[in-house]
């Protein structure tokens, strides 16, 4: 199937009726910390993958990932990284203390190795309480994030909603991963790692992820609420969408329904057509079923447009960053779209009849889109879509 | 101790006082322990050694059982799982695996999520909504009703879950279904 009108059986998707801009972005990567590094280091086309030294990887069958130098401490980094974002969106004092936080984060690989008593004062809800204090956020409606991959996607999108109908004007949205020794361990036992220590999404040949860093922030909120204090927004968030597959606990719907579904929601919520989108940061995880799962949905979805939008798997660069994905690659998303040059899709050794793509090869794309989307996709089917218009 | 019997009726007040905060109606509902017959959960193919994703599976299947008279071809479900500490049991084996240096086994790979259970959930009910897990009741009930508000769904599927963290408390868990004010179905036009 490829025709896009017979995906849109769901209820048309809703949404308030109100603007949604993006006024503040951090991040920190392998790249560095800044969204310079990130920008320059994904621009570069220069994959950040090298051997792990932060723990014993003697044992595993790979050891391979994109790490930051040394052994940074997740709740420092999210902290720092969320400040800058409020420093970047120009937030007074008193704006933040009425900015919620939504995090997307792992679990804290410190609970299983604690004392029992001691593991509730770990939680996610703990670390976030940590980071909004540290960064004068509201202690009140914090949000911790927990759906894997499509954690800090997901919370954007409930972001937007909750703005877009007036239910609150502010939120800093964050998300943070960073490579450590038990999720390596399990992502390594499950064999997904990819043994040439490359990832080569939707390419012949590719064998599987590796793991990245990865640690952003944004400060979304109301067109009304940005304009009120005179902050230029860096992007409109257009549009999103959040489906599921109803296929399997894991492994991702062969045809790409139910991501298919997502990118649909966020057209319709964005008010575009698929010609509009010029730009598709996939999730492109690099492993064989999911790349033309993805592949499947697009053409589902985009119908004729998915074989002309240019689209790469910035993953090939920076890694899979878990919970903190989606924000980091939709902050890809928008730098690459405002500076016009859109990231190369890396690794890439030859095609794949089942991932039929215009992906962007060899070198960066120069191009400024107007609008682009940023897909996320996770274990128990879980799918998001993303949508920025540039100002 | 706290008796069974006291913890799973609170876990399930408390799911309904969110959602009707929410604005939500409150299709079915379930909780475990429910009788003194629920002793151990039954065992989830495919998941091991921890009972975090088989509790939820079973609470999560009472309360899609009892809703099964009101529901309607064609409605999409959302899933929102809530847990405070997520499963423990599972990270503490795998941590302690490492630790030692010995393998970890390849299914402890495909559990390490919550949405793993989402997704068991998802096919076996076919619910083709979001999926979505977080750590707070009040937020869960709101995002669920987010959701149903933007037509993401017309129900959602809410689980809190939680492992028991010291000796001589209990595995608890509690499900709610819930519909928007209205019980919006697929295609019923929405200001």
């Amino acid at each position: 199937m490829t025709d896009a009108a017979a995906v849109a059986t769901p209820p048309a998707a809703r949404r308030g009726s109100g603007s949604v801009v993006v006024t503040g972005a951090a991040a920190a990567s392998a790249y560095g910390r800044g969204t310079r590094a990130l920008l320059a280091g994904v621009q570069s086309g220069v994959p950040a993958f090298a051997p792990v030294s932060r723990f014993d990887v003697s044992a595993r069958r790979v050891g391979v990932a994109a790490a930051m130098s040394g052994s940074p401490d997740l709740r420092a980094e999210v902290t720092r990284t969320v400040g800058e974002a409020c420093d970047d969106a120009g937030l007074s004092s008193a704006e933040r203390a009425r900015s919620p936080l939504f995090l997307a984060i792992h679990g804290n690989p410190a609970i299983a190795r604690a004392p029992e008593a001691d593991r509730p004062a770990l939680g996610p809800e703990a670390l976030a309480a940590s980071v909004a204090d540290g960064c004068g956020l509201p202690g009140e409606e914090i949000r911790c994030y927990t759906s894997a991959c499509v954690a800090a996607s997901t919370a954007i999108a409930d972001a937007a909603a909750l703005i877009a109908r007036g239910r609150a004007d502010r939120v800093v949205v964050a998300g943070g991963y960073l490579v450590e020794r038990d999720q390596f361990a399990l992502f390594d036992a499950g064999r997904v790692l990819a043994d040439d220590g490359r990832v080569r999404p939707f390419s012949a040949g590719r064998r599987g992820l590796l793991l990245g860093d990865g640690v952003g922030a944004l400060v979304i909120e109301s067109q009304e609420s940005a304009r009120a204090r005179r902050a230029p927004p860096l992007a409109r968030l257009a549009g999103w969408g959040r489906s599921g597959d109803a296929y399997h606990p894991c492994q991702p719907d062969p045809e790409g329904r139910g991501m298919a579904r997502a990118v649909t929601a966020a057209l319709q919520r964005a008010g575009l057509a698929p010609a509009d989108l010029g730009y598709i940061n996939a999730h492109g995880s690099g492993t064989g079923q999911s790349d033309p799962s993805e592949t499947g949905a697009l053409r589902l979805a985009l119908g004729d447009a998915a074989a002309t939008v240019p689209v790469s798997s910035t993953k090939s660069l920076h890694g899979q960053c878990l919970e903190a994905s989606g924000v980091l690659e939709l902050i890809v998303t928008l730098l690459a779209a405002r500076t016009g040059l859109l990231p190369v899709n890396a690794g890439f050794l030859g095609a794949d009849e089942r991932c039929q793509l215009n992906l962007v090869l060899g070198e960066g794309l120069a191009a400024t889109p107007q609008f682009a989307m940023s897909l996320n996709a996770a274990f128990g089917g879980a799918n998001t879509a993303l949508v920025i218009g540039l100002p | 101790m706290t008796s069974p019997a006291f913890l799973a009726p609170h876990g399930l007040a408390a799911l309904h006082a969110a959602a009707a905060a929410a604005g939500l109606c409150v299709a079915s509902s379930a909780s475990w322990p429910e009788t003194d017959a629920d002793g151990e959960v039954t065992p989830l193919a495919g998941f091991i050694e921890s009972t975090f994703s088989p509790l939820i599976a079973e609470v999560a299947q009472r309360a899609l059982r009892r809703r099964d008279q009101h529901s309607t071809p064609g409605t999409v479900t959302a899933i929102v799982l809530i847990t405070a500490l997520g499963d423990v049991t599972s990270a503490a084996s795998v941590a302690a695996a490492v630790d030692a240096g010995r393998r970890v086994p390849p299914l402890q790979f495909f559990q390490s999520v919550p949405n793993a259970v989402a997704g068991y959930l998802a096919a076996r009910w076919h619910l083709t909504g979001p999926v979505v897990c977080v750590s707070g009741t009040s937020a869960g009930l709101v995002l669920a009703a987010t959701l149903i508000d933007d037509a993401d769904a017309d129900e959602a599927l809410v689980v809190r879950a939680d492992l028991a963290v010291t000796d001589g408390e209990i595995d608890r868990a509690a499900a709610l279904v819930v519909t928007g004010p209205d019980r919006d179905r697929p295609g019923t036009p929405r200001a």
